[in-house]
């Protein structure tokens, strides 16, 4: 092993990334700009469901029942429309998540004590976001009839309103959110983020890196040359390693401070984490550069082998708990899930190694694995 | 006897079904350059990977340096010793480093002192004339200088065996000779051996040895002189009118390639008063006038076909001309002289660099018109134009009498082949013309027609349900140039159509273009790099850096240099890079090598013929031949680059 052959396979290699201008947005633009995309681009948060009213009574009640709605941080009020038909044109449009109807006589009715109905229409093009806005909407609606009985109730009696309220909700729920206290979404996606880019970037770079040899034929200069199979390697994949480290610390500071995420846990061991979990991505562009040819099917096998596992297996959108039997299995056979955690553990929980160890010994087995099958198959004298 | 660099033996190499290389065997000498030659497919890469032990096989012995290439671990013992450079011009160099990065690069690999690498690197440079260069990227390098830094990269550990595929081609004629004389230099100097591939049969009396590839299996080998001796014939060529049906006739019976306004033959088995003789008798009984018959130098290419012919009696080779016998062939007086193509001043920037520069040139109807350039030198980007691809920047161009900007009616009148042969490989030959007749439009009767004209036309009978994916690359070719040809066009462009054929495939498709021209009146815009090519024109133009430097008839463009510079004598000696030496040193002006002769350049030939027999004299030089020597195209090619590169250089 010569250092100085190392060496200058590494130079050479950070000159072109750095050179070219592809290369050089593909390492230091393209992950920073996905964190930036995805992290404003997707909220799982249902807030601010639009939504418009017909209220056919014009009452007193009724603009009560309609500001329940639109007071809350869950709804906005986007119009009052005079017609049924019009709001079915709204949410065609998509304007609006939900309409109300408010049937006439629904103050004097109400008053009167008789049951009255509320017609509300939902847009159930997503499920998930139908079913909250279905809870919200119930909710509001139990928060109102609660109303209406308490000051029933209050006028009877004659005792105060805020008391007729506390007794006829004897129980009230406290909650408290653990880890993400205030429940933002962007809490949890953001470092999840950062697994998820660093799950994609690496092998990107590194397969593109070792397959654009072998498409130019500069790899010939590697097999013809006294350079060891070990030597090239470490001097290839080194550099790729570097760019993500740099890139993993850019990732964190965007969390931490553009996103606002809390990290709670123990930094150091944080950054030991994700330099394995790096290597170890590094490693699977490796493999994969040693199967394929050209530049396309490197990117096409890539995309396949990293970007899918990493959606669905990193626990980002399903939690793996609520994995079918068989994709949990699959989730355990990517390194993303076992990074999720330490990722979630670090910023969410603030838990640290002796919590997570078994997660990074999972990562130092699969980097282990990657980068010996990796030697083994690369060759200087080979089958085409 | 002398130590061996290489024994091959029995090498056998299969891709999945296909057999690259076929029980190839060769021993190499021990400072020897040795010539592996033969058409892109004929498996040369496959021997020379194989050599540098990069690359498994499946049956045979390598030896290199007494080792036996057997394993990778075996192979890497020799790695030290070699240098190679794999094919394609500076790709395996890195674009974004500058020329000194580069080599310092491969020196870094290969773990060279740093007091030698700055020593050597300097002599290298300075003898590639890089040295002016070395902070450019290597990307911005011409394409013969990306060449020499490959050269000089491949060297910087001083390999004792050079291991170099395909090193010229693509380059100019003058890089090429550039390359070679740097080469020859090199390898007197330092003693190694070399194994080198060509595509360009012109290479090989450059070799010391060479065999000859085709299709994975070797067809001779041997000293170039060896293997032009081992068909027994005679090579001619004749002036005769009418041209092209004396060409349909002899072209039946003999090896036949038409160019211009002559015909060259090869006669087998016969000397040449026999030979001779037997071609007047055919012609006389024809009514056919010969101007001119006369004896040339046999070349390696009418042995290579001669060989090919033996080895692959089934081959399809000769399409089948019947449709040439039309005998209402009009004396080319009957159709008025018409411009087909004229192009004024016409101008391609790409931001700021110019690919075409003021190219003006005209082309008359039913003409063969040669476009020669290196690679780079803005001939596609020129034919673009012409075919109403991408717009000119300045000037304006007519093809077939329409204006390009009229984009549509262009290339209603146009057929253009790319270098690439756009063909749709998982359709058969018949799927292929059908689907071009749909394209451009045709009905079912005129489909029928021009269908059956074009299998006739392209010798495609029998292929007509064959996959254009399965076909070899000289019937491919043919099909590509009968789909462009399918709706019936006046001009026709191709844009180097002869780059992956091989000799046999290469004449052939002459004769159809031949055929083309003359009795379809079709006119034709061809551009290559081969100068072999060249010669078969009515008209060329050089292009050089996006201008067109010199343009005329071969014959005319031949002469103009002779009468600017004078003839050419070649030289052969026992000591050749001392001859050079001493002529130079004598103020004889641009002696150049060319293999292993001297090629001269002269107004006074008898004169200097023997000046030059008593100069080696006194010096000692055993003279073995001095003669007057034909001009060919690339004699052309590179006088009048080099004219205009000294004259750029005065004017700075």
């Amino acid at each position: 092993m010569r250092f100085k052959r190392i060496l200058a396979i590494i130079i050479k290699e950070f000159r072109e990334i750095l050179r070219d201008p592809l290369y050089f947005s593909l390492a230091f633009v393209v992950p920073s700009m996905i964190m930036l995309m995805f992290g404003y681009g997707i909220s799982l948060d249902v807030e601010n469901i639009p939504f418009a009213v017909v209220d056919y009574d014009k009452t007193q009640l009724s603009r009560d029942y309609t500001y329940k709605f639109a007071k809350s941080r869950y709804f906005n009020l986007k119009a009052y429309v005079e017609d049924e038909r019009l709001l079915d044109k709204m949410l065609n449009k998509g304007a609006i998540r939900v309409g109300i109807v408010i049937p006439e006589h629904f103050q004097k009715d109400l008053s009167a004590g008789r049951d009255v109905a509320v017609q509300s229409l939902i847009d159930g093009t997503l499920p998930y976001r139908t079913k909250i806005t279905k809870g919200y909407v119930a909710v509001m609606n139990a928060a109102f009839n609660l109303e209406v009985l308490s000051r029933y109730i209050a006028k009877i009696k004659g005792i105060p309103f805020e008391q007729t309220i506390s007794q006829v909700n004897p129980i009230s729920l406290q909650v408290r959110y653990l880890y993400n206290e205030s429940v933002k979404s962007i809490y949890s996606l953001a470092p999840a983020l950062i697994g998820m880019i660093l799950l994609m970037s690496p092998p990107f770079l590194t397969a593109l890196g070792i397959v654009r040899e072998k498409e130019s034929g500069s790899i010939y200069n590697i097999y013809s040359s006294t350079v060891s199979r070990a030597e090239f390697l470490i001097g290839k994949l080194f550099p790729y390693v570097i760019i993500s480290i740099i890139n993993a610390n850019i990732l964190w500071i965007m969390a931490v401070s553009l996103f606002g995420v809390p990290f709670k846990g123990n930094l150091p061991f944080f950054a030991a984490a994700t330099a394995i979990y790096v290597i170890c991505s590094t490693g699977i562009g490796l493999l994969v550069s040693i199967f394929v040819r050209t530049q396309i099917a490197a990117m096409l096998v890539t995309t396949v082998l990293t970007v899918i596992p990493a959606w669905l297996y990193s626990g980002v959108v399903i939690p793996i708990s609520s994995l079918d039997k068989i994709a949990r299995i699959e989730a355990h056979l990517f390194p993303a899930m076992y990074y999720n955690y330490i990722v979630m553990g670090s910023f969410l929980k603030g838990v640290g190694v002796d919590i997570l160890w078994k997660n990074v010994v999972a990562l130092i087995i699969y980097s282990i694995l990657l980068f010996t099958a990796g030697y083994l198959l690369f060759h200087k004298r080979v089958k085409a | 006897m002398a130590e061996m660099a290489i024994e091959v033996s029995h090498l056998v190499k299969r891709y999945k079904k296909h057999t690259a290389v076929d029980k190839i065997s060769l021993n190499v000498n021990k400072g020897e350059i040795f010539g592996l030659i033969g058409p892109d497919g004929a498996g040369k890469s496959t021997v020379m990977k194989a050599v540098a032990g990069i690359l498994k096989f499946d049956e045979g012995i390598i030896r290199v340096f007494d080792v036996n290439i057997d394993s990778e671990r075996n192979a890497e013992k020799i790695k030290s010793r070699l240098g190679f450079m794999p094919q394609g011009l500076g790709l395996n160099l890195y674009p974004e480093l500058s020329v000194e990065e580069n080599i310092n690069f491969f020196a870094h690999l290969r773990s060279v002192p740093k007091d030698r690498l700055s020593k050597w690197k300097r002599q290298l440079l300075d003898m590639t004339r890089l040295t002016p260069f070395r902070t450019r990227r290597m990307k911005n390098l011409s394409g013969g200088m990306k060449q020499k830094l490959g050269l000089v990269c491949t060297l910087i550990h001083e390999p004792e065996l050079l291991i170099l595929d395909e090193p010229t081609t693509g380059v100019d004629p003058v890089s090429r000779r550039d390359f070679w004389e740097i080469l020859m230099h090199l390898l007197r100097e330092k003693n190694v051996t070399a194994l080198i591939s060509t595509a360009y049969l012109d290479e090989a009396i450059r070799f010391n040895h060479l065999v000859l590839m085709f299709q994975g299996k070797m067809l001779a080998q041997g000293e170039p002189d060896e293997i032009l001796k081992m068909v027994h014939g005679s090579s001619l060529e004749l002036v005769a009118t009418p041209h092209s049906i004396a060409t349909d006739i002899l072209s039946q019976v003999f090896q036949t390639e038409a160019t211009g306004n002559r015909i060259r033959l090869f006669v087998e088995g016969k000397g040449f008063e026999e030979a001779k003789h037997t071609i007047e008798k055919i012609l006389r009984e024809n009514r056919i006038e010969i101007k001119d018959i006369y004896a040339r130098e046999p070349e390696l290419e009418d042995v290579f076909i001669a060989l090919l012919k033996k080895e692959h009696p089934d081959s399809d080779s000769s399409p089948h001309p019947s449709f040439t016998h039309s005998p209402s062939i009009a004396p080319s007086f009957a159709h008025p002289p018409s411009v087909a193509i004229e192009a004024k001043k016409i101008t391609k920037y790409f931001g700021k660099f110019c690919a075409v520069d003021n190219a003006s040139f005209s082309v008359q109807k039913g003409k063969i018109f040669g476009l020669l350039g290196p690679n780079g030198a803005g001939k596609t980007t020129l034919i673009k134009m012409l075919c109403g691809i991408i717009p000119p920047t300045g000037g304006n161009a007519t093809v077939a009498g329409v204006d390009i900007h009229h984009i549509k009616d262009v290339k209603e009148r146009i057929g253009y082949m790319s270098q690439i042969f756009s063909l749709y490989l998982d359709l058969t030959v018949k799927e292929n013309i059908k689907l071009y007749a749909g394209i451009y439009g045709l009905d079912k009767k005129e489909t029928r027609m021009r269908l059956d004209w074009i299998i006739d036309m392209a010798g495609l009978e029998g292929h007509e349900e064959d996959l254009a994916g399965q076909l070899p690359m000289g019937i491919r070719q043919r099909l590509a140039l009968g789909c462009a040809l399918v709706h019936k066009p006046e001009v026709l462009f191709l844009d180097e159509p002869t780059s992956a054929v091989d000799p046999v495939g290469r004449r052939t498709f002459w004769d159809i273009l031949l055929h083309l021209s003359r009795k379809e009146r079709v006119t034709i815009l061809v551009t290559t790099h081969y100068m072999m090519d060249a010669e078969h024109c009515d008209h060329l133009a050089l292009m050089y850096a996006g201008k067109i430097i010199a343009d005329g008839s071969p014959e005319k463009l031949k002469a103009d240099v002779t009468i600017k510079a004078g003839t050419l004598l070649e030289i052969s000696t026992n000591r050749l890079l001392f001859s050079l030496e001493v002529l130079e040193d004598t103020g004889f002006k641009g002696p150049a090598l060319y293999g292993n002769k001297i090629h001269l350049l002269t107004h006074t030939p008898d004169e200097d013929i023997e000046r030059i027999k008593s100069l080696f004299s006194e010096k000692k030089i055993e003279v073995k031949s001095i003669s007057k020597y034909p001009l060919s195209m690339e004699d052309v090619f590179v006088y009048d680059i080099t004219a205009l590169e000294q004259e750029e250089s005065y004017a700075v």
